[in-house]
């Protein structure tokens, strides 16, 4: 392959001073991203993926080259989500995981206005990037990222306000169910006899003592018009739900269920199988609210028992020993996915093209629904 | 170029500077395996890939895709026991796709609207190649040859091209006139055809031999091959292939009151249901042969068409599966009933497959005909020399070639290895490449090295259940000789069937990997994915999490160690 200037090992020190000159070399880079399905006209010569690359028939708001993991939920999740909302948006992001991922110094993987502060304030700084969008005129929409720990815990007030004080910001939570970034702490939002380092499985306890936070219920208590939960393995639900988000006005959340291979300790390659089997075994609902109250859920047509899902990962292979409390502690996790079930009434009445085995099926050009 | 900016920001995209490549150790890679139906094809027919053309609702393309292996698919659409769809990965799921109504709709559709074979017979003229027998391996010769641009003149005995297609198969199943416009359309692709014409009598192969380049014979088996139980034949002994000959040709047949007929194969299913509907009362089929069902081999199960089968038992007839004739019970000099007893195929003491008859088991069934379906052999009259007092030719390679006889191959029943149209088709084709080798005197031609994929690298997530397109059928009472009994499906129904496709082994563009690359690293194009795929790695970025391979609903990404 030809070397282009992307592949050029150069590097130089950016003196530039002049305002106009950045937002000049800003232009060179972003010029003509929205490109078509189609390679650019040219006789005779072959395209270099460089160059297909830029003519992708869908906005890529997160770029390749990325420092994720193999197999990142949260990168998948993020690539989704980004492709789905922009280019007319401004993200906000927590600090954590996709944070440091995406953000390597002096490079971004971002090709849209992306900023990080603090692990608290993601929404903080939403709001007001929101706030000053409202007084130059602009409709560009804001979205607020952050990991399961940033707001599930750290920076939980911080949305809790942005939300009461009724901001026109999509907040995206990417929920992996613990502090990845710091290397598997467990967080609020760890589920119930998960290990992690700091809820490790013992002689003591198996796992986490405590139960997954119901955030969402949480959110959607704010009266905010919409609030919804997705997974990085059913997409066109997951677009649809950030493309309902990004068109409702005031704010909107979204939980987003990534897979973290290291973390949750499973295979690369099962990612997306992860994420399937949590929504199919009832232990991670889609559900949507709207002013707080249930509007939709994406019905499940053969709930499948939680060890389909457990058995995958280390971080409940506990679960799986000798020891009485395994046992009690596995039907503890299948009560609770069943309660989730009954709750949300969750189990489909007969097979709907929209339900937990329909919403993925494909068919010859794309995913169909 | 890397720019190391002053403050605390980064330029859009900038990351694409680090290939994040290097920290693989597999790499995702297009695998285009064969799928079970195209594996399982006798005549080589790559369903897969002509049912992807109907999804794109691309029919034309589609049919010149099955009419580059056979071109009598509205033939084996009708006639065919369709191994591919036992074969059908679906049929683990649900049920196997209806390949054979897509196949036939598609031969129908051809004729309906014209459509011209994909053949430029205009290459010049060829080498002359004289192919014997007209049946389905020597049209499938002739016109594979003709592609090639052979000259071809092909011999039969019969006024008429067709072979047992004409002969033998009812008129109910396979509709003259869908016979007669198909081989129309192959003769007028500029093949000579000389009819009246029977080998040893005629003309003699010597003759051939010096006057064309090579030689293709196909003459199938017309002679009954002997039959008795323990010495004794019937006085009123005829065959089956016999009565059947004689019932499409003129309509009539024998009508006792009762009849047995001893055999497993399509030509004893077609003269009980010819028989039954001129009259005869009780028909008994007696085979060695076990009806499809949970506890049946798939090798053990009588080797007909499953519908003719349902057809037939609907039609009251009475099959004796695992059973076998030991005795004729005469009164004087007729028949009037047999001895069966029950048999199993099992392996014997030499490793190979034995019949075996179990002694208690004996019952008497009482008739007034007994009428032997067990198969003809090569009638030698013209191929004494050739076939050297054996019954069959049995060329010990695909193609057909006989080793001490150059320039001489062997097709279809003749060979002693066949037993469907289908498989007589693609001998036909192997030997027209076979002899474009010989002529050429390049190599032997390679054969499909691609593997077969199975039923587990089938992401069956992206899957929905959906019901199997049943052809409309004749009820049993308006059954006729002449009336076709399967009806046709509409366009609607065939496109409804296709989407049914695993795609098994081959790209479906359903996009899944474009969709769940965590690392933006499957590019969507069809500028540079050559291989019929949609989609193209940049292993400069894919870390080789292996996401792609997993959620590939039809196996066609597989992971390779680096």
């Amino acid at each position: 392959m030809t070397t282009t200037d992307d592949t050029a090992v150069e590097t130089s020190v950016d003196t530039t001073t002049d305002i106009a000159a950045r937002k000049a070399a800003l232009r060179n880079r972003l010029k003509d991203k929205r490109g078509s399905n189609e390679a650019p006209a040219r006789a005779g010569t072959a395209f270099s993926i460089a160059e297909l690359r830029e003519h992708q028939p869908a906005f890529r708001g997160l770029e390749a080259g990325h420092r994720a993991c193999q197999g990142c939920g949260e990168a998948l999740g993020a690539r989704l989500v980004a492709e789905s909302a922009g280019p007319d948006v401004i993200l906000t992001n927590a600090t954590g995981c996709l944070e440091i991922f995406t953000s390597p110094w002096p490079q971004s993987a971002w090709r849209v206005p992306w900023i990080h502060s603090l692990f608290e304030n993601s929404a903080a700084i939403a709001a007001g990037v929101e706030a000053a969008m409202k007084h130059l005129g602009k409709s560009t929409k804001v979205i607020a990222q952050g990991g399961d720990g940033g707001t599930f815990d750290i920076g939980f007030q911080a949305l809790s306000g942005m939300l009461e004080r009724m901001h026109n910001v999509l907040y995206v939570c990417y929920d992996n169910e613990a502090y990845m970034n710091t290397g598997v702490q467990r967080s609020g939002s760890t589920p119930h006899a998960a290990a992690t380092t700091t809820s490790p499985a013992g002689l003591e306890r198996m796992g986490k003592r405590h139960l997954k936070k119901d955030l969402l219920s949480i959110i959607a208590a704010h009266h905010i018009p919409y609030a919804a939960s997705a997974s990085v393995a059913y997409p066109v639900d997951l677009r649809r739900k950030v493309r309902r988000a990004m068109e409702v006005e005031g704010p909107t959340f979204l939980q987003v269920h990534c897979p973290c291979p290291l973390g949750w300790g499973h295979e690369s390659s099962v990612t997306v199988e992860v994420a399937r089997l949590a929504v199919q075994t009832g232990l991670f609902p889609l559900v949507e609210f709207e002013r707080g109250e249930v509007a939709g859920v994406m019905p499940l047509r053969n709930p499948k028992p939680v060890t389909d899902y457990l058995k995958l990962q280390n971080r409940f292979r506990h679960l799986f020993s000798n020891d009485p409390r395994a046992r009690e502690e596995r039907e503890h996790l299948q009560a609770l996915a069943d309660h989730t079930i009954e709750k949300f009434n969750l189990r489909g009445e007969e097979a709907d093209p929209l339900d937990s085995e329909g919403a993925d099926t494909v068919r010859r050009g794309g995913l169909v629904a | 170029m890397l720019v190391l900016t002053r403050g605390g920001y980064a330029l859009p995209g900038t990351s694409t500077d680090f290939k994040t490549g290097t920290w693989r150790t597999s790499r995702p890679q297009h695998q285009h395996w064969a799928a079970p139906c195209h594996s399982a094809c006798p005549a080589g027919e790559d369903a897969q890939a002509y049912i992807a053309q109907v999804q794109e609702n691309h029919p034309r393309e589609a049919w010149e895709t099955i009419v580059t292996v056979n071109p009598l698919p509205s033939v084996t659409g009708r006639i065919c026991p369709h191994p591919c769809e036992q074969a059908c990965n679906r049929g683990s799921f649900d049920t196997p796709l209806a390949i054979h109504s897509i196949e036939r709709f598609l031969g129908d559709e051809a004729r309906r609207q014209g459509w011209t074979y994909p053949v430029d017979p205009g290459r010049g003229a060829g080498a002359a190649v004289a192919v014997v027998g007209a049946g389905p391996a020597g049209l499938s010769a002739a016109y594979h040859l003709r592609r090639r641009g052979y000259q071809v003149t092909l011999f039969d005995a019969l006024p008429e091209a067709g072979g047992l297609l004409r002969s033998a198969i009812p008129i109910n199943r396979l509709p003259r006139d869908v016979l007669d416009a198909d081989i129309t359309r192959i003769l007028g692709l500029g093949i000579e055809f000389r009819g009246r014409t029977r080998l040893g009598v005629d003309v003699h192969i010597d003759e051939l031999r010096s006057d064309y380049r090579a030689l293709f014979l196909a003459p199938g088996t017309a002679k009954a091959k002997a039959w008795s139980v323990d010495g004794a034949v019937p006085t009123d002994h005829r065959t089956a292939l016999e009565l059947l000959q004689e019932w499409v040709a003129a309509g009539s047949l024998p009508t006792p009151q009762s009849v047995i007929l001893h055999g497993g194969g399509n030509t004893a299913l077609d003269l009980c249901r010819a028989m039954k509907r001129a009259g005869v009362k009780e028909v008994h089929l007696v085979t060695a042969s076990g009806l499809p069902g949970p506890g049946t081999e798939p090798d053990d199960i009588i080797n007909v068409v499953p519908r003719e089968l349902n057809q037939a038992v609907e039609e009251g007839i009475t099959i004796h599966p695992h059973r076998t004739i030991q005795r004729l019970l005469f009164r004087g000099s007729k028949v009037v009933g047999v001895e069966m007893v029950a048999l199993r195929k099992l392996p014997t003491k030499s490793g190979r497959t034995g019949r075996i008859a179990f002694e208690g088991t004996e019952t008497l069934l009482h008739a007034d005909m007994v009428i032997p379906a067990i198969g003809e052999n090569v009638e030698p009259t013209g191929f004494s020399t050739l076939l050297g007092g054996k019954e069959y030719f049995r060329p010990n390679n695909p193609f057909g070639r006989l080793d001490h006889t150059p320039g001489v191959f062997v097709g279809g029943d003749a060979r002693g290895d066949r037993g469907t149209v289908s498989a007589a088709i693609g001998d036909g084709r192997l030997a027209a490449i076979a002899i474009d080798a010989y002529i050429r005197q390049g190599d032997d031609p390679e054969e499909n090295g691609r593997d077969t994929i199975d039923f587990a690298h089938i992401n069956l997530n992206y899957f929905e259940p959906a019901p199997r397109v049943e052809e409309p059928i004749l009820p049993v009472a308006e059954r006729t000789d002449t009336a076709e009994i399967d009806g046709p499906l509409s366009g609607a129904a065939i496109t409804r069937e296709a989407a049914r496709c695993f795609s098994c082994g081959n790209c479906l563009a359903c996009d899944n990997c474009w969709t769940f690359c965590p690392d933006n690293a499957v590019i969507k194009t069809t500028a540079l994915a050559k291989d019929g795929s949609h989609y193209v790695f940049d292993y400069e970025y894919c870390k080789g999490c292996g996401v792609c391979a997993s959620e590939c609903p039809c196996g066609y990404i597989v992971m390779n160690p680096e």
